[in-house]
């Protein structure tokens, strides 16, 4: 048998999928091709150093000097509020509008939860302006783990700056098409947004980033009532 | 008997949103670690993480399960791990010497390496040296099998791609890492030997 036929092979008993037939076969080859045989030798002994890779803990709530990890599992929960946020939004009278460049959002009655929603964009607009006079001043990194070399200032600009030409085309397009969009992708958009906010407890460039790129979600959600 | 994967979405699509938490908890570590695999840096694997799941949550509802859940899970992880290369690739600048010999891979970490921080073991640095430095398809069938201990046939439905295409990547990803690893002195049992004709 050819060695490259019975690669494949040399595959499926190495991973142990090879039914009893193609583990015969290979055997077999083994038995009279030195080659492969060194191969499959390598490559078990391979497999067993692969082994020595760890995956660290990936749940370091107490990892000094990093933000707290934030925990995925309330998602549904949260999703779940704006779901609820969703469908009182029109019967609250509340709305969000993006104008000259800000946010606003007028509250109706008893909007509870768009007040906590606005908080909350309030504050990301702030951190985000935080990190702008930061940068601006290039006094420290943005986070303990980037160093403080130019090369990632620089690039968080840029992610910055991305960020919101992105929101920016997002806004022009969701004036363009309104009515294209249903009242469930509507209400997806928002648990979305939702579940965002929840999880944005860090302030790396990519956390603050993806905050701007998610509010351009509730602008198009809210614009598109 | 716990709930399976399809019971959970057959759940969500219902109408019943806290099926969702229960298959976040099954796969948000597997679907993690896997991230982390293959971007390197674990405040990424968080952050696509989070965002794998949130994009699942929301297109979980017209999800048609002509794949299994979990395999859309993958593709929407590998996706989001792909986008992100590809952007890493884009502002990195490249230095002449940080170039891999092989494949011109810019260097990946902006951040101390985890393993700088977290792991002490030669081994385990040469072997995510080496795997870092392989082919982004070759490194994605070796994430998904060595350490997902996935089935060929769920990584061809994860890739997409045709079987004999999973282990003909694998294959060449294993060979790679052989060669990464014997130049950086860790000694295989047996020599790599010559290609095959
Ligand atoms: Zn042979």
């Amino acid at each position: 048998m050819d060695c490259a036929i019975v690669r494949d092979e040399m595959m499926e008993v190495l991973y142990a999928e090879a039914t009893p037939e193609t583990a015969r076969r290979v055997e077999e080859h083994l038995a009279i091709c030195v080659t492969c045989r060194d191969e499959m030798a390598g490559l078990r002994h391979l497999r067993r150093d692969l082994g020595a890779w760890k995956v660290p803990p990936l749940a370091r709530s107490a990892h000094p000097g990093r933000p707290r990890r934030p925990s995925l599992v309330p998602l549904a929960a949260a999703a779940g509020f704006v779901l609820a946020l969703g469908a009182g939004f029109a019967l609250s009278g509340s709305e969000l509008r993006f104008e000259r460049g800000v946010f606003t959002l007028r509250l109706g009655r008893g909007a509870d939860a768009t007040r906590e929603l606005a908080s909350a964009e309030e504050r990301h607009r702030r951190e985000i302006d935080e990190l702008r006079a930061q940068l601006a001043s290039a006094v420290r990194p943005a986070t303990e783990s980037a160093a403080a070399d130019p090369g990632t200032v620089e690039q968080f600009q840029a992610l910055l700056r991305e960020s919101e030409e992105r929101q920016a085309r997002r806004l022009e397009s969701s004036l363009r098409d309104l009515s294209a969009r249903t009242e469930t992708q509507r209400r997806y958009d928002l648990a979305r947004v939702s579940a965002g906010l929840s999880y944005l407890d860090g302030k790396t460039g990519q956390h603050v980033a993806r905050t701007t790129e998610l509010m351009g979600y509730v602008l198009q959600a809210a614009e598109k009532k | 008997m716990a709930a399976t994967d399809e019971e959970l979405v057959d759940a969500f699509q219902a109408g019943d949103l806290s099926a969702f938490d229960d298959l976040l908890r099954r796969w948000e570590r597997r679907i993690q670690a896997a991230i982390y695999r293959v971007m390197g840096t674990e405040d990424e694997a968080r952050d696509l993480c989070q965002e794998t799941f949130l994009k699942a949550y929301r297109a979980l509802g017209g999800f048609k399960r002509e794949a299994r859940f979990s395999s859309w899970l993958y593709q929407i992880a590998l996706n989001l791990c792909r986008d992100r290369m590809r952007r890493r690739k884009g502002r990195t600048l490249v230095s002449l010497d940080a170039l891999d010999e092989e494949g011109l891979t810019p260097p990946r970490r902006q951040d101390p390496s985890p393993l700088d921080l977290v792991e002490a073991d030669t081994l385990s640095r040469a072997v995510a040296a080496a795997i870092e430095g392989l082919p982004d398809e070759q490194r994605e069938v070796i994430v998904l099998k060595e350490y997902q201990d996935l089935t060929f046939l769920e990584i061809a439905e994860i890739l997409d791609v045709p079987l004999s295409t999973v282990k003909t990547r694998l294959y060449r990803g294993l060979g790679q890492l052989r060669l990464r690893l014997e130049r950086q002195g860790i000694r295989s049992a047996a020599p790599v030997p010559a290609p095959l004709p």
